[in-house]
């Protein structure tokens, strides 16, 4: 038994179901269960991630946990497959209370993940992979025979054409997720957690997929299936536990529910009252177009319009393809084809630093990778988009208009930092979500593009950045907001574009939608009339 | 919100701190470095002394201020080495083959300039990595000058080609006893002039620019600096164009104080010119780095070299020595990254 494994004093298996019943439904008892969460909880600094979960699999089931992004599935199953320690909880594994401290003592022991960006070396073999760190040896060598022929068993028992001397670089991606299910077989695995493992395959592909869950089911592994494709769950799922902002909603067998019934968990009923009064009254004047914007692979054929005083959203689960609509509007991507005006004027946008020049900007949706240089001051940030605005013609930087400048800034948007000479990265998330936003105003930007602006903020700074939104759009600023939070487009826009799968399924009068609506747009059950 | 505050304040304190020691533990080694050798040998703090130190440590502060720039956006150039000897290489032979001393200098300039262009358009263009780029150069502008020359020194080239190198402002002379010119004074030779001519500048450049804003907002994170409308392309051009000119720079003076083109100087100085950049806080990591830093760390080779010459110090412990205070400087660098 690894370090830290299993702690049999520790078991409880019979415990009272009332002092664990803290959800809405019982936590199942059954002996069947190879695996028991109960009153999980994880926090992480400024977030509470997950709040008393409970969630069970049983041998030979497929069972499903659904949520939005950030109900926090993926905490759960990082918890479950050792890679997070839990704050609060037990988990039991096989009747026994686990506490694992790495994803090498789950996989031991039986469990073992399948991320979505699956963790595969591309320069070594498949058999390579699957054996990683536990190659098989002679003497001080790799007994590189015996590891060929034993991965050879796995991928034969998957009746996947696969060799296993081949480059896992060589596969597709359909075919490295095959590996990785190998990989699984290899470990012994009893609990198998796949991740959102249809994202990236094709029809044919996820048939096979499902032809091996089957298999796997009938050998007695249980499987946690993590999926945003509701209408795929039908064919191979018994149960499913809907998660909502870090808390477990309910657990169901899915032949007495609908499609309908999980989206209703999984966006619950009420709609809080986080948002501040929206001032600005969008007008029937049209300010920017885009039209029939495609990015061949990626998204085809979007078209919007945004009106003067208007908040339009971009809804739709992730990789939906609405961050790279917005980047190819932007210029940071290539687009193949469509067209983009700005006040009536087609622009052509080959770079960045032509959108910028025309007056688009983009907030990127993760600050610290291409929003922020952290390493750089409040002011040297705000003022990096608009350099020429605080130099001479020979490029010397005007000190005291910088500074001006940048003092602006920090007091028009309440930036809580000791000093303009802040390094960016001692800022909390808001208020670098500020600087942020203080550098696109300094510009003068006439459409903004803000990409999920309130992620991993807390709660007052949010409130803080809607306003902001609210009184762009009173100034005649286009403002589209892109979110993964439906609260976030019902509170703050007028109109929502709905994505799916790289296209717009749908066009909504936000007032006249519901979160339910929005769902069904964006997991493609419903789309509008060509 | 008063919590968050205070924490930053705090944070704030630390921060500078650890600046401040960042900043003065390298000076404070030169400093120390000066006392210990002021009184291991008595030779060592004489003007001449001085003069000669500041003279040897021009160019690795050459090579160091062009090394600052390249590294701030997060690149290298090795190559500054081999390009600083084609440069001078083509100085030469320009004089040998009749131009007047000034133009076949700035020739030589130019040279090196296109050198650093070429190492952009291959880092930008093609989209290799400066270190690849660079390593390409270094090999090609050694072999084009060995090859030009014959591998032969191009001598012979007039006093005029050695006043640059050799020459000297305020050079007081006395006749003495026995008739010859005695030096009073030696003077501040032109090399120092133009080191600190060329580190004010640079360093205006990079504080006070948009052009050094733009180095340090690559460095720092180049997508964020791409996505605010920064041309990265011509920035980092220019910042290995710049490299390429101080390069070329420093061969013509460098030949001219040996009155000879070498096409084999310069072995290994791009080293030095890290290791200077390196020293006085410049981050590999780029987003970071001072010209100030840059003239500490030159000087802290220089004066370990001579100090250790001066004290009889073999010239493999002075390796050793040099060595060991790179990875000292660096690790305690990190130390104040990590936090």
């Amino acid at each position: 038994m690894p370090a830290g494994g299993v702690d049999r004093a520790d078991a409880v298996p019979g415990a009272p179901a009332a002092a664990i019943a803290a959800g809405r439904t019982t936590v199942p008892q059954d002996d069947d269960n190879i695996l028991i969460a109960r009153g999980i909880s994880k926090r992480f600094p400024g977030v509470l991630a997950l709040d008393t979960v409970h969630f069970d699999l049983r041998r030979g089931e497929v069972h499903a946990l659904c949520g939005e992004n950030g109900a926090g599935k993926s905490t759960l199953m990082k918890i479950i497959s050792g890679l997070y320690q839990r704050d609060e909880g037990d988990v039991t594994y096989k009747g026994q209370v686990c506490h694992f401290q790495s994803i090498q003592d789950a996989q031991a022991a039986g469990i073992t993940i399948i991320h979505q960006e699956l963790n595969l070396v591309p320069h070594l073999s498949v058999a390579e992979n699957i054996y990683l760190a536990r190659e098989p040896k002679r003497g001080p060598f790799i007994d590189k025979k015996k590891m060929e022929a034993d991965a050879q068993v796995y991928l034969d028992r998957l009746k996947v054409n696969i060799r296993a001397s081949q480059l896992v670089g060589s596969l597709s991606v359909a075919r490295q997720q095959m590996v990785e299910i190998a990989k699984a077989l290899s470990l012994k695995a009893e609990v198998l957690i796949m991740d959102e493992p249809t994202s990236s395959l094709t029809e044919s592909e996820i048939d096979r997929l499902f032809e091996i869950i089957q298999e796997l089911k009938g050998q007695g592994v249980g499987i946690i299936y993590i999926s945003h494709r509701l209408d795929e769950l039908r064919r191979i799922v018994d149960r499913v536990t809907v998660m909502r902002d870090g808390r477990y909603v309910s657990t169901r067998n899915l032949a007495d529910i609908t499609v309908d019934d999980i989206v209703a968990a999984m966006v619950g009923r009420s709609l809080e009252d986080k948002f501040p009064e929206r001032t600005s009254q969008p007008t029937d004047e049209e300010i920017f177009v885009v039209d029939g914007l495609s990015r061949a692979g990626v998204f085809e054929n979007v078209s919007f319009t945004l009106r003067r005083g208007e908040i339009l959203g971009f809804a739709g689960l992730m990789g939906a393809g609405r961050t790279e609509v917005a980047r190819a509007v932007f210029g940071a991507d290539a687009k193949t084809a469509g067209t983009v005006s700005l006040g009536g004027r087609a622009l052509t946008i080959r770079s960045p630093i032509d959108a910028i020049d025309a007056g688009i900007a983009y907030l990127s949706e993760d600050r610290k990778l291409n929003g922020l240089a952290v390493g750089m001051t409040v002011k040297a940030n705000i003022t990096m988009a608009n350099m020429a605005a605080v130099s001479n013609r020979l490029g010397f930087i005007d000190d005291a208009r910088e500074r001006q400048a940048a003092e602006k800034s920090v007091r028009m948007l309440n930036v809580k930092t000791p000093s303009i000479n802040q390094i960016a990265k001692f800022l909390s998330g808001g208020n670098q979500q500020k600087v942020v936003i203080g550098k696109w105003l300094f510009r003068d930007s006439r459409v903004l593009f803000f990409d999920e602006p309130t992620r991993g903020i807390d709660v007052g700074a949010k409130f803080a950045i809607y306003q902001l939104l609210d009184r762009l759009a009173r100034d005649g600023i286009g403002v589209v907001l892109i979110t993964s939070e439906l609260p976030e487009i019902l509170g703050m826009t007028d109109r929502v574009v709905v994505f799916h799968e790289g296209e717009v399924t749908g066009i909504l009068d936000t007032r006249k939608t519901t979160q339910e609506e929005i769902m069904q747009y964006a997991s493609g059950v419903k789309r509008m009339p060509c | 919100m008063t919590v968050t505050d205070t924490v930053f304040q705090e944070r704030k304190i630390k921060i500078n701190r650890n600046d401040l020691i960042q900043k003065f533990a390298a000076l404070a080694g030169l400093i120390l470095l000066v006392i210990v050798f002021s009184f291991t040998s008595d030779a060592f703090l004489t003007t001449n002394n001085g003069v000669t130190l500041a003279l040897q440590t021009t160019s690795i502060a050459f090579l160091g201020f062009g090394a600052t720039c390249v590294i701030i956006t997060g690149g290298i150039d090795l190559s500054v080495g081999s390009v600083l000897a084609l440069a001078g290489v083509i100085a030469g032979m320009a004089v040998k083959g009749g131009m007047p001393v000034a133009i076949a200098m700035a020739l030589g300039v130019v040279a090196g300039g296109l050198c650093g262009l070429i190492n952009g358009l291959i880092i930008t263009r093609l989209k290799l990595p400066p270190f690849i780029a660079t390593l390409g150069m270094m090999m090609v502008a050694r072999g084009v000058a060995l090859q030009i020359t014959g591998a032969r020194p191009v001598s012979g080239l007039g006093d005029d080609f050695g006043e640059l190198g050799n020459g000297a402002l305020m050079r007081i002379l006395d006749v003495g006893a026995n008739g010859l010119p005695k030096v009073v004074f030696p003077g501040i030779p032109y090399p120092v002039i133009v080191m600190i001519v060329l580190a004010i500048a640079i360093a205006v450049l990079l504080m006070k620019t948009t052009f050094g804003r733009h180095l340090y907002a690559i460095g720092s994170n180049e997508e964020a600096a791409r996505l605010s409308g920064v041309n990265v392309t011509r920035t980092k051009i220019g910042a290995y164009v710049l490299s390429g000119v101080l390069a070329g720079l420093c061969g013509c003076i460098l030949m001219s104080r040996l009155v000879t083109a070498q096409p084999n100087e310069g072995v290994a100085y791009e080293l030095d010119a890290i290791a200077s950049a390196v020293i006085g806080g410049t981050s590999l990591m780029g987003g970071v780095g001072t010209i100030s830093g840059t003239v500490i760390g030159a000087f802290i080779i220089g004066i370990l070299r001579n100090g250790l010459n001066m004290n009889g110090v073999s010239s493999f412990i002075q390796m050793i020595t040099i060595g060991l205070v790179i990875i000292v400087t660096v690790w305690i660098d990190q130390m104040r990254n990590r936090r």
